[in-house]
């Protein structure tokens, strides 16, 4: 994990995703600009890049759900071949998750819905 | 009959658990609306799972889908709740004559055609071609003719809860098969695949920059409804939802079934 960082109200959410088996980063992210607020990363993880393509990616999937009549995008997750990418959002507060294509994504899952909860 | 249809349709509307879904169900079926039969008859079910004739309804859907087996499964099931059911019996003898298994068709037929007093005409005449039949072919399984898919219902045979349903899109987000019934019965299948078909295009940019090798799957909850998205052939997008109350475990198992529909539908169409 990197060194010390600046304390923010999201230290211990962020520690309790991490500390998850097969999660690599934890960020949270603004939806609108994508831009870290806070994170705890696993070296080798571009953090800036994960967070702006995970806001635009989460952003983009809140949008068209509303636009098809589903109503608010409350989790979001990309399976690919190396990994997984979850989200979960609220008030333009974006919590992600980058692990490996085997992490247990049901605990993440819950995890994250709680976090998001915390955004309101 | 389209006024039956609609009247019916109100009636359902206003009152979800009526029985009419029988009527209603068959009379889409005999207008070979096939997928929105299916979507009554399986609605009507959750209400009154134990109705042996919604299983029979369930199950005369199937058989014009061309699905024998669950459609013989669905008889079946109408059998434990209503031994004797003549529909049932009947139909179970058809789907195995069609299956060239005819001692079995026989079997049920001869139980369908009721005892000298109270006979089935139609199973009688059912069982007499059953028989001259056997005189001729040998008992080995026939080949049972694959219909033609409808694209509209293609995934109505995967798709089995209320609320569900699926798209395939090509690569430009237009819709090739499946559809997106609303409530009152519209289809929105093209505005709901444009609105959401961007979103894989996001996720082909994500992965591309990450690293994470090609993306295989997108899950999505809303307020309303869960949201599955898988790569197609082609460049081309599925897309399933189901209602909130769906797991999203189930919801992943879908999706595989609906992407093996695709490919096979999309090997077997005209290039």
């Amino acid at each position: 994990m990197t060194g010390p960082r600046t304390p923010t109200p999201f230290g211990s959410l962020l520690d309790t995703l991490t500390r998850q088996r097969g999660v690599k980063a934890g960020m949270v992210v603004s939806e609108s600009d994508g831009i870290i607020i806070d994170s705890n990363m696993q070296i080798g993880v571009h953090g800036d890049r994960v967070a702006a393509l995970a806001a635009s990616l989460y952003r983009k999937a809140r949008m068209s759900a509303t636009a098809a009549g589903l109503g608010t995008a409350t989790f979001f997750q990309l399976e690919a071949e190396r990994g997984r990418l979850c989200a979960a959002g609220r008030n333009d507060l974006v919590v992600v998750v980058v692990t490996e294509a085997q992490a247990n994504v049901g605990l993440i899952r819950m995890e994250l819905l709680r976090a998001a909860e915390g955004f309101a | 009959m389209a006024d039956d249809i609609t009247r019916w349709s109100d009636e359902l509307a206003r009152d979800p658990a009526n029985l009419v879904f029988l009527m209603l169900g068959e009379a889409l079926r005999k207008q070979n609306q096939l997928g929105v039969a299916h979507r009554v008859a399986v609605k009507g079910l959750e209400r009154h799972p134990h109705h042996a004739d919604a299983h029979d309804l369930l199950a005369r859907i199937l058989v014009d889908l061309g699905d024998f087996d669950q459609a013989f499964d669905e008889w079946d099931m109408t059998l434990r709740l209503a031994p004797g059911h003549v529909g049932a019996l009947k139909g179970m003898g058809f789907v195995r004559f069609k299956q060239g298994r005819l001692p079995e068709a026989e079997e049920y037929l001869r139980r369908a055609s009721g005892d000298a007093t109270m006979p089935d005409v139609g199973a009688s005449q059912a069982l007499r071609t059953v028989r001259q039949s056997g005189a001729f072919v040998a008992p080995v399984p026939a080949p049972v003719p694959v219909p033609e898919e409808e694209p509209a219902t293609l995934f109505a045979r995967v798709l089995t809860g209320a609320g569900q349903t699926a798209l395939l899109m090509d690569a430009s987000g237009l819709v090739m098969a499946g559809s997106y019934l609303l409530a009152d019965g519209s289809d929105v299948a093209s505005e709901v695949g444009a609105a959401l078909s961007g979103v894989s295009d996001e996720a082909d940019r994500a992965t591309r920059h990450l690293n994470l090798g090609e993306w295989t799957a997108i899950l999505v909850e809303t307020e309303a409804a869960v949201i599955a998205m898988a790569p197609a052939a082609e460049d081309g997008l599925l897309l399933l939802a189901a209602s909130r109350a769906t797991p999203l475990g189930l919801l992943k198992r879908l999706l595989g079934r609906c992407r093996d529909t695709a490919r096979e539908w999309m090997e077997g169409r005209p290039s």
